[in-house]
Parts: structure tokens; sequence; C-alpha cells
């Protein structure tokens, strides 16, 4: 087996103002000719630099150490400037994480792809067919027209799409892939797998992918890299990695992964501690600070690599010989014990939605008379209603632009109703001005997307936790009291409450945000997409804490996610959002288990699992969402529903109720 | 792309209109009976009536407002108090010296300064990149009047290359050029720092995008990467700039054609001031203001139609 | 100065952790500061500018209204530093003089502006639409009248003045800032943390104050340091055109001016004149770009 790619000992370094940042320690990585292989790892690891150290394209603070890339025979380290221009394109291409400004806004794709062929000496017209050729390969309809179009004019999903066909239009040897679903929907990031698996076989490429996402790693690669703080840990097979892993730090990252677990647990493991300081050069294992196996020696020395069979490999002293233990072949599972389930949830409804709508202007008035448009509006949430018991979690999922966050503010009063109802306890909170909304804040807390984004930059932890109580004008005196006993409450050590909000990790800073949600004991708290920017080792932390602090307060949750395998963990009853209309709510093991509304099929079935023999043939899902601005005619989900009928098309269905309460809104329930 | 156009033209109209009001209730606010201003204290009331009944003085305020509103939009702009020409004909006579001299000033400034910014992005802290920042830094420290200042004392005094008064013979093209190079020096020697620092700017931001590392992934050659995907991007701000700063440009202008004793509207103005000749004032300040404010029109639409974004979305 | 002479504060025993990481930041930016050549040398000519202005009457070799015929139109002699005009008034007097109206125009025309348009600026960003539109309205019908032609027509009216040039400044300068203020309000007005601080009750007056003002004033005070050039040359350009301070008061600008009508006799009295201008707008400008690097590279763009 040849390696078309060949990385040895690669030691990269930072600098910064602080001192050099030792980013990348003793890589080493083959990628053989015509494999898929997949570089894994949580953020810090290092996975982004071994592609910019490979392609050359290192930030101006970035050095090269030592190390050698050995690309086709030869070191693409110790190339030339120009003759590294001939082969980034030619030979080794790229597709990046956010097509959006991944692309030149100004150029017209025709542009930029007949640019990317200048080598070719070919007419321009020749060039152009062939980009026509390559944007219709990848599943762009009606390529002849859309080619001469700009980025912005593309969705989301065909902009990765004709991201990826700029990468392959020069038929390259390697093709790198960074992150390529990452900026994507669940349904779309199902797509370019498919595609980029599809397009492999076609053109019998090369691929290194690297990306957080196990689901996709686990779908899409023959081989799997694992790197943490800028080493390799482990490298094998994907079916060693995913089944046999022997690094403590592999097998705690596996079972962090909420898609893994297929039963409920609602504790979710985590691994503790955080990424080590990188400016210093570690001088044990590099794990070892938060690994539960941690020994004297891996503290001391570092661990050298062990071959296991078939070319999987780890940096673990557990397999040092002369060890009792041995090489560990199962996982321990740290996995929690379950948690007693008493009756949670209970009496009368917290929280009750009532045929909801939310629209928003887009145009003014004037211009809209001008242009002759007789609304000019798009309705964002449309008759929505749910309802939300005390110490229940209700999860609300879907797509970006489904209106879940719209709804969400709308109902604390941060965007504006156009109909229907809201009551809090049974009192109607919907178009009450501030100052009456005021009082009710107490009892409704938010939680924003953002952990850091949603503080206030300028702001210690202290005064941030403490506000709360300012506004409302509370526990006057005693608030360094309160301080410390919130940062108990959400395990955030007391010297934190001078730093200010860049100086928090995205978990530091979300348990922030959780403190200042918990301040007043409020009654509710809606959270946006807790779980958003956080690795997959913290996120397990944050839900767990908000688990907990729910059992002691009785909170009523409602979650707002697109992440389906983490809000099925931890919600009680769902509700799938698509275009701005609830389709399908109730209770969350029964959705899982049958799904009743073809999306909601299509969500579950769209998640990757972390688990390379479930790999999917089919995609589950066509097309994108359509445009709030245009909703399709009868059953909005028609255009991509593969069960459609004509009288999808026609009528719009009603609410289902099935069985076991839940409410499907679908002409056709899948109910077998 | 219409309705943009429509919305940015009823701006640029109604703006002309606050400053028409601005300067005509200034007028208004001037201490003294304006009649007397015009005909000097030995005229006899039945020639002051004659002359208020003429100006409309006579009339409520707001009628004196229309009435001067809408000889403003006619092209009317009230006549000379002394020499009672037409101060539109006036105008139309100076106008060309001023553009002459802004044209001149921003053309070579630009020809400069904006290939300087380029380069000195291109290899940021390199040598040239350090003395570009010099001089830019350099240019920008001394204000216009007083490059005219110094310039005469060097060219015109010391060295004896340039003439210092005029705007040289009428008909004399080589003349007229020859009495155009230090004004124009004067006034866009500053624009030529500034230009060559906000392109390096908007370069460096733009040189910074995810889409300049996609199209160097890509492989292209360093050449086509700074003109065809940093520069078209880069300009933008810069032409809006140029436009906003047509403003400081004109003032240095009015200094330039004062200092070198040039004909324009900058010179009659000041002119017109000290000898308390009101409405020639006012109309060159309002030919000023429609001027600053057709350029800054046509730089929006020009960055409009430049950038897809924008010209799509209209 | 060499920076490694600085000697560093001492470590405070009481902090620590999170509170030394966030001075540390605090003292890594000032050490960057002090680093940087340009800053340093903009930092020094700034403080000679305020220095010279303050301490006018100390530095001062002669008085700056006393005549000598005698030594009229002189070059620089031992006497008289920078020569003399021509009622032979000792010219490096002058400047000193002159450097205390550019300094009273600077402070007061730039923290006046700085205010009102910090203030408008906030209103604008984060009012309804339609009173920013009115706002950005009267913002770009100001900005549209040159500096110079307003001078002159305000002078034409009012007669010329200091105050009036004061008046002048603040109103020419108050755009720019509160575009600025606008701006950087607009932007953070859709932030996620304004949301939040909304969701927790705060009032508008709470978040404009707590929230967006921290945010807002460390641009306006960078770009206020590099509107003092702008200002001063303002000042000069109109005293020089007869239109601002009144002669016998020494200001740079007169000094040109009556340089300039003598240009042809002796050129030391433009150069004398000039040259403090042009090192107070390099001072300002240097220190200006300095802060803005380390403190607000974002700002970058901005102008």
């Amino acid at each position: 087996m040849t390696a078309l790619l060949d990385i040895r000992s690669l030691n990269v370094d930072f600098r910064t103002p602080r001192g050099r940042v030792h980013a990348l320690r003793d890589v080493s990585l083959q990628v053989p000719k015509g494999k898929i292989v997949g570089v894994v790892g949580e953020s810090g690891s290092g996975k982004s630099t071994v592609i910019w150290t490979v392609t050359r394209l290192l930030a101006a603070n970035g050095v090269v150490e030592s190390g050698e890339a050995i690309f086709d025979g030869q070191d693409l380290l110790t190339y030339p400037e120009p003759r590294m221009q001939e082969v980034r394109g030619e030979k080794v291409s790229m597709v990046f994480q956010d097509p959006m400004t991944s692309q030149s806004p100004v150029l017209s794709y025709g542009q930029q792809m007949t640019d990317i062929l200048y080598r070719r000496p070919e007419p321009d017209a020749e060039k152009m067919r062939r980009a026509v050729e390559m944007m219709r390969r990848v599943g762009i309809p009606d390529p002849e027209s859309r080619i001469a179009q700009y980025p912005h004019q593309f969705s989301g999903g065909m902009r990765q799409r004709a991201g990826i066909a700029m990468a392959l239009l020069m038929d390259p040897m390697l093709l790198v892939a960074d992150e390529p679903t990452t900026a994507l929907d669940v349904t779309m990031e199902a797509q370019i797998i498919h595609l980029i698996r599809e397009l492999q076989r076609e053109f019998e490429a090369t691929i290194m992918v690297v990306s957080h996402n196990l689901g996709l790693i686990a779908e899409l690669c023959d081989e799997v890299v694992v790197m943490y703080a800028g080493e390799v840990v482990e490298h094998g097979d994907v079916r060693d990695i995913f089944y046999r892993a022997a690094h403590p730090y592999t097998r705690a990252l596996l079972e962090c992964d909420p898609a893994r677990e297929m039963t409920r647990t609602r504790l979710l493991p985590v691994i503790p501690g955080d990424i080590p300081d990188l400016h210093i050069k570690p001088t044990g294992c590099v794990f070892a600070p938060r690994c539960p196996k941690a020994m004297v020696v891996c503290r001391e020395r570092q661990p050298d690599a062990h071959t296991l069979e078939g070319g999987h490999a780890t940096r673990c002293h557990l397999l040092d010989p002369g060890l009792a233990e041995g090489p560990v072949a199962q996982a321990e599972h740290t996995a929690p014990e379950a948690v007693s389930e008493g009756p949670r949830s209970s009496g009368a409804p917290l929280l009750e939605v009532d045929h909801l709508s939310v629209r928003f202007r887009i145009m003014g008035a004037l211009k809209a008379r001008v242009k002759g448009v007789q609304e000019p509006f798009v309705d964002a949430v449309l008759n929505a209603s749910l309802t939300l018991k005390r110490g229940e979690t209700l999860g609300l999922v879907g797509e970006s632009g489904s209106g879940k966050t719209t709804l969400g503010r709308a109902v604390l009063g941060l965007a504006e109703a156009h109909l229907g109802n809201v009551t809090f306890e049974g009192r109607d909170v919907l178009g009450l001005s501030p100052a009456a909304f005021k009082p009710l804040r107490r009892d409704m807390a938010m939680m924003f997307q953002d952990p850091v984004g949603s503080l206030s930059p300028r702001q210690t932890v202290r005064a941030l936790v403490t506000e709360p109580f300012e506004i409302h004008g509370l526990s006057k005196g005693r608030l360094d009291e309160e301080a410390e006993r919130l940062c108990d409450m959400v395990r955030l050590p007391l010297n934190f409450l001078s730093r200010y909000p860049h100086e928090l990790s995205g978990g530091q800073a979300r348990r922030v945000g959780v403190a200042r949600a918990l301040a007043l004991n409020p009654k509710l708290i809606i959270a946006d997409e807790p779980t958003a920017g956080l690795d997959v080792s913290v996120q397990g932390e944050i839900l767990n804490l908000m688990g907990e602090l729910q059992r002691e307060h009785g909170l009523g949750y409602l979650i707002i996610s697109h992440n389906l395998p983490v809000v099925r963990h931890i919600s009680d009853k769902l509700a799938i959002m698509y275009l701005g209309r609830l389709v399908e709510r109730g209770d969350s093991e029964a959705i899982f288990a049958r799904p009743a509304h073809p999306y909601t099929e299509a969500l579950v079935g769209g998640v990757p699992q972390p688990d390379p023999d479930k790999r999917r043939a089919l995609v589950s899902i066509e097309g994108e969402v359509p445009s709030l601005a245009s909703r399709p005619s009868g059953c909005e989900f028609h255009t991509r529903c593969k069960y459609a009928t004509e009288r999808c098309r026609a009528e719009r269905p009603g609410d289902t109720v099935l069985g076991d309460g839940r409410i499907v809104t679908c002409h056709h329930p899948l109910t077998d | 792309m219409w309705w943009y156009l429509l919305k940015r033209l009823a701006l640029s109209v109604v703006i002309i209109l606050l400053a028409v009001a601005a300067l005509f209730l200034m007028l208004h606010s001037i201490p003294g009976d304006p009649v007397s201003i015009a005909l000097g204290p030995r005229a006899t009331p039945e020639v002051q009536a004659a002359y208020a009944a003429k100006m409309h003085l006579d009339k409520p305020l707001y009628y004196q407002f229309l009435i001067f509103a809408g000889n403003v939009l006619q092209g009317d702009l009230g006549s000379d108090v002394f020499s009672n020409r037409s101060v539109a004909l006036t105008l139309s006579e100076q106008l060309p010296y001023t553009i002459a001299l802004a044209v001149a000033a921003l053309g070579w400034a630009a020809l400069v300064g904006i290939p300087l910014g380029c380069l000195s992005a291109i290899r940021p802290n390199s040598w040239l990149d350090r003395i570009t920042g010099i001089i830019s830094v350099g240019t920008i420290a001394v204000p216009s009047f007083l490059v005219s200042i110094w310039a005469i004392l060097l060219f015109s005094i010391t060295l004896r290359w340039l003439p210092v008064i005029g705007a040289g013979e009428e008909g004399d093209i080589l003349s007229q050029l020859r009495h155009l190079i230090l004004p124009a020096f004067a006034v866009g020697l500053g624009w030529v720092g500034y230009l060559a620092r906000m392109v390096r700017a908007s370069m460096l931001e733009v040189m910074g995008e995810n889409y300049i590392r996609s199209a160097r992934a890509f492989g292209l050659r360093p050449r086509t990467i700074v003109f065809r995907y940093a520069l078209k991007v880069a300009i933008l701000p810069t032409i809006t700039l140029i436009g906003v700063g047509f403003g400081g440009l004109l003032s240095g202008t009015v200094f330039a054609e004062i200092i070198f004793s040039r004909p324009g509207v900058g010179k009659i103005i000041y002119d017109m001031v000290l000898a308390r000749n009101f409405p020639v004032v006012q109309g060159a300040v309002l030919v000023t203001i429609a001027l600053y404010v057709v350029v800054t029109l046509i730089a929006d639409l020009m960055v409009s139609w430049l950038d897809p974004r924008v010209r799509e979305s209209l | 100065m060499n920076p490694s002479d600085i000697p560093a504060p001492a470590p405070d025993p009481v902090r620590t952790g999170a509170a030394e990481r966030a001075y540390s930041v605090r003292r890594e930016k000032l050490i960057l500061f002090l680093r940087n050549p340009q800053g340093m040398l903009g930092l020094f000519l700034v403080i000679m500018f305020f220095a010279s202005a303050i301490f006018a009457p100390v530095f001062a070799t002669h008085d700056p209204l006393t005549m000598d015929i005698p030594n009229r139109l002189s070059g620089p002699t031992a006497d008289h530093w920078a020569g003399t005009d021509q009622l032979g008034r000792d010219t490096y007097t002058r400047v000193l003089y002159g450097g205390r109206v550019a300094l009273e125009v600077a402070a007061i025309g730039v923290s006046v502006s700085l205010v009102i348009g910090l203030v408008l600026g906030m209103v604008a960003g984060f009012g309804p639409t339609w009173l920013d539109n009115l706002l950005l309205l009267i913002f770009d019908a100001i900005r549209s009248f040159p500096t110079v032609i307003l001078a002159l027509a305000a002078v034409a009216l009012l007669g010329p003045s200091l105050k009036l040039v004061l008046a002048i400044v603040i109103v020419t300068s108050i755009p720019s800032y509160a575009r600025l203020a606008r701006t950087s309000t607009l932007a953070l007005k859709r932030t996620e943390f304004i949301l939040a601080e909304r969701s927790l009750g705060a009032s508008t007056p709470r978040i404009l104050a707590r929230h967006i003002m921290p945010n807002v004033i460390g641009p306006l005070l960078i770009l206020s340091a590099m509107d003092v050039p702008v200002v001063v040359t303002i000042e000069a350009g109109l005293s020089f055109l007869g239109l601002g301070v009144q002669p016998p008061t020494a200001s740079w600008g007169t000094v040109l001016n009556e340089g300039y009508l003598i240009i042809r006799d002796t050129p030391w009295m433009v150069i004398a004149g000039g040259i403090p201008l042009v090192l107070t707008t390099l001072g300002f400008t240097f220190l200006g770009e300095a802060l803005r690097d380390i403190f607000d590279p974002k700002l970058r763009k901005g102008r």
C-alpha cells in the first residue's frame, strides 16, 4: 500500500505576543492512494493546522519547526512558492468549511471556475463547457444558466456543491476537505456526504477529511486519525477506531457523542477538564490531566507509539509492556448510572402557546407600494401551538430558518407576535408592555445560542451574574453572596468572578449563561441551542448540569435545537418544526421510535451514525428548504416528500391525533 | 436597481433642499435691513419700496422661500448686488476652473495613491510598505494650504520653475496647464497618502478573507488573486471614501484658489464674502453643495454597480 | 527610551488566577504600545504640544505683542530664534502662543463634538428607524457643506471670531462621531447579549449606558485623537484666511497669513508657522494609529 501523502514528525508553532504556541507536535499520518482518511478532533486539536501546513497556506505567524510532508514522492515543505502554486489546485485541491465566505462574492461561478482552469491550454469556451459539466455532475440543476450566477444567489447546500465542483475541476490527485458539512443543516449534510462518497468512487480520488463530527467520519472514511491537543493519539482502520479504540481519549470521545447512545440516559458522559495550554510543551502524555486512567508514568514521560494489528496504532502508556492491564479491549464504561425517573412533570400547564404566528416585514411600506407587493411580510412562525408542564422538557427541533428561535423569542416578548396567544401560568403574556412584562421575567429566563456572544463583553462575570438582581432591585447588599452561590450552583470556580467573557472558554461562558438564567429562580427556561459552539466532550457537562438543576428546582425547559441526538436525550416531548409550522408533536421516545411525519422520518434518518457498519445507502431527503417568501402550496413539505400525492400539493393537511397522543400535520402519516 | 436609484436621487434632492433652506434662513438672519444693504443708505424710500417689492421682501417669509427655491430650481440664482449681472452666468464661468483643479488633484492622487496602497498591501512590513507608510502619514500631516504656501516658496520663489498667480492666459492650454501644476499638487498631495492608506487597509483586510485563501489553494497566479479577487472588492470602500471626502477636497480648492489667486468658485465666495455681495455667495455655496451631492451620488452608484451583491438586491 | 528599561510593575500578591490574566492582557497591550516606535514618537509630540501651549509664557523669549521695529523682518538670530515679522514681533514667541489657541480649539471642539456625537449616534442607532433616518439625513446634509465654505458663509453673516471657529468645528465634527457611534450601536443592537439583557428585563437606558456605551466609546476616543489635527487645521486655515482669530492675537494661522504676505521678503515666518502644525498633526496621527492598532484592530476599516 503506497501512501500518496506521508506526513512525518511534523512540528508546527505559532508565534503569538505571549510566546510560541506549539500547535503540532510530532504529527505523523499517511493518506493511502484511493482511500478516504478522516482526521478527527475537537477544537484546538490542530487538525486544521495539518491541512494548512501541507498546502503551505499557514497563517503568517505559523512556523514549521521540523518534519516532512511527502506527497507523490517529494517533500512539499521544501518546495519554493512558485512550484507549490503549481501543485495547488492541479494536484492537491480543497473543499472548504464555509462556502459562503470561501468563494469570491463579486465573481460569477463561471469566472471563478475558468480562473481555476487557467493552466489548461484550451479556449475559454471549452473551459466553460468543462465547468458546466462539473456543476451538473455535483447535482446543480440547470447548470448552463446557473453558472453565470454569484455565490450569494445560491443556497447553502448548492454553494457547497459548487465548492466541490471547483475542487474537482482539475481532477486532483488529493482532495482535502476541511469540515465540509459543518456550515450545513442535517439534511444537507447527508446529501453532501453521499455526494463525496459517490464522487470518490467515480474519480477514484484520494481524500483527506478533517472534521469534529464522528458521524461524518464513520460514514465517509476508510481510515481515521484521532488528534488531541496537537498530537496524533491514535490511528487505524475506521472499524478499529470505532469498535476497538485503544486510547482513553478516543474512547471517551466516542462515548460523549449523544448520537451513539440509543437509549435515553438523561445523563451524558463527559470528559472533565480543559484542553491544556499549548504555550508549554507537555512533558508527559498530553491527555494525562483529563484521563481517568492516568498513572504516575503518564505525567512523567511521553508515551511511545504502540502498533496493534492491522496498522492500528496508538500512543498510550496503558499499552506499555509489563503493565498488568495490557491493552484495554473494551472501553471502560464511564457512563454514569441511570437517573431515577420520578414523576417529573405534573400539574397544570406552565406555558401554553396557542396558534402563535410571527411575521417579519421584508420591505418598507413605500417600497412595497412602488413594487406592487401586497403583503411585504414573511411568516417566520405560523399557527404554532405548544404546551409545557412544570418540570418538563420540551424539545423544539428544526433546520435553520424553521422559525424555532423566533418562536422562543416571541414567547418572551423579544419578537413581536402577529396572531395567537401565549399564556404563562394561566396568565396572558402576549403584547404586554415592557413594564408589565418585567415582573414576569423573574419567572421566565432565556439562554442564548452563542455562549460568549450572549454575555456583555465589558462586564465581569460577577457583574453579569448579579445583574438580574440589580435589574429587579433584589438582594441589595448581598450581591457578593449571590454571585458565589450561583458560581457554586453551576460549578464555576470562584476566581472566575473577576474574568471577562472573552477570557472564558465556550463551556465556562455557557455556565455563566446558565447562572444568569437561574439567578432569580425562574420556573421556565427557554434554551436556544444550549450546546451550540461547544465541543462534544463539553456538551454533556452542560446538559447534565441543566438536568440536575431541573430535578432540584422543578424547572420547565423549552429547548430549541437543530441537534436531534442531543435533544432526544433530555426531552420528554418533542415538537418538529418546518417552515414555521409544527409538523409533529408528542412524546420524545415515540417520535424517535416511529416518526409519523415524513419530515421527522427524514430528520431522524439524516443524522449520520457514529458507526461504520450503519452507513446509509440512500439520502433520506432530497432538495432544500424552500424560501419563506415563496411557500409551496398545500402541504409545505410536499416539494421534498417522497410520499407526496396530488392531495398534498393541493390541500393543506390538518392535525391528526394518533393513538399514542401524538399530533401530526400530514395527509398520510406513517402509522404502520 | 431602479428602486435604489430612485431612493438615492430623492435623498440627494432632499439634502440640496435642506441646504437651500439653511442658506435662506442664514441670509435672513443677517443683521440689518437687506434693502439698505443692497441699495446703500442714501436710497430714497420710493426706490427702497420698489426694490423690496421687486425682491418680494414685503411678502411673508415662507412665500419668499418658495420663490427663492423655485428660482433656484429653474437655475436662477439671482443677480449680483453691484453689477446686477446674473449669478448663474458668473458661476458658469468660474466653475470650470474649480472642476479642472479638483479633477487634476484627485486624478494625480489616485494615479499615485492607489497603486502605492496596493503595492504595500501585497508585501506588508516590507521596506516599500514602510516607506509608503511614512510618505502617507507625511503627506496627510501637511494641510493643503500649508502645502500651497510651501510649494510657492520652493518652486516659484526659490527655484522659479513655475508661475504663482492666476490660471494662465486664456486660450493658451500650455500656460493654463503650467498654472494648474502647483495648485493641483497642493490639493492632491494629502490625498495621495490618504488613498494609499485606505487602499492598503482595505486590501489587507480583503487579503485575509477566506476566498483569497481558497483562490491560493486552487493555485491561481498571485497577479490574478491581487487584481481580480482582492482589488475588485477592496476598491469599493475607496470609491465611497472619495465620494465622501470630496467635500474636503473642495475645501482644499478654496484655499488653493485664494493662495494662487486662481479664478474659481472658492475664490468668488471668498471675495464676495469680503465684499458682502450675498446673492453671489449664496449661489456659489449652492453650486458647491450640488457638486458635492452629485459626486457622492456617482460614487454610490458606482459602488452598487460594481458589487453584484448590492446590484442584485436592489 | 529602551523598552526594556521600563520597570515592570511589581506583581500584586492578592491577584490570582483570572485577575492576573485580565491584568496581564492589559499589561501586554501597554508593553505593545511602549514598544511601538510610532506610538512613542506620537506620544512625545502630543506631550510637546500640550506642554508648549500650557507653559508658553515659561518657554517664550519675548512678549508676543511687543514690537521691535529696528529688527523687523529679521531671519533667525540669537535673540529672535525664528526671526521677526514686519512689525518686529518675535515669531518663535508668537508661534508658542499660537499653540494656546490651537489647544483651546482642539480641547473644546473635540470634547464637545465627541459627547454630542456619541449621544446622537447612540440614539440614532438604538432608536426607531424613522429617527435614525432623520438624523442620518441631517448628518449627511451637514457633511455636504465643505467646511471652509460653511465657515465663509457663516463669517459673512456673523463676522470673524474664535467662538465662531469653535462652533464651526463642533458642527462639522459631530457627524463623523455620530456616524461611528451609530454604526457600532447598530451592530451591537443585533447581538445576542443585548437580546439577553432585554430578556432579563433591563430597561433601554440601562442597556445604553451599561452595555452599549462601554463598547462604543473606545473607537470614538481613538477617532477623537485622530480628529485633533483636523480641528487644529481648520482653526489655522480659517485664521489664515482672516476668518478666525483676529490680529494682533497670535495663532498659527495668523502667523502664516502675515508670513504669506511677506513671503518674497523672508521665508522664515511661513516655515516657523507651519512646522508646529505639521508636528502636531504627525503626533496625533501616530498616537491615534498606534492606539487603534493595539486596542481596536477592527476599526482600521471603519474610516
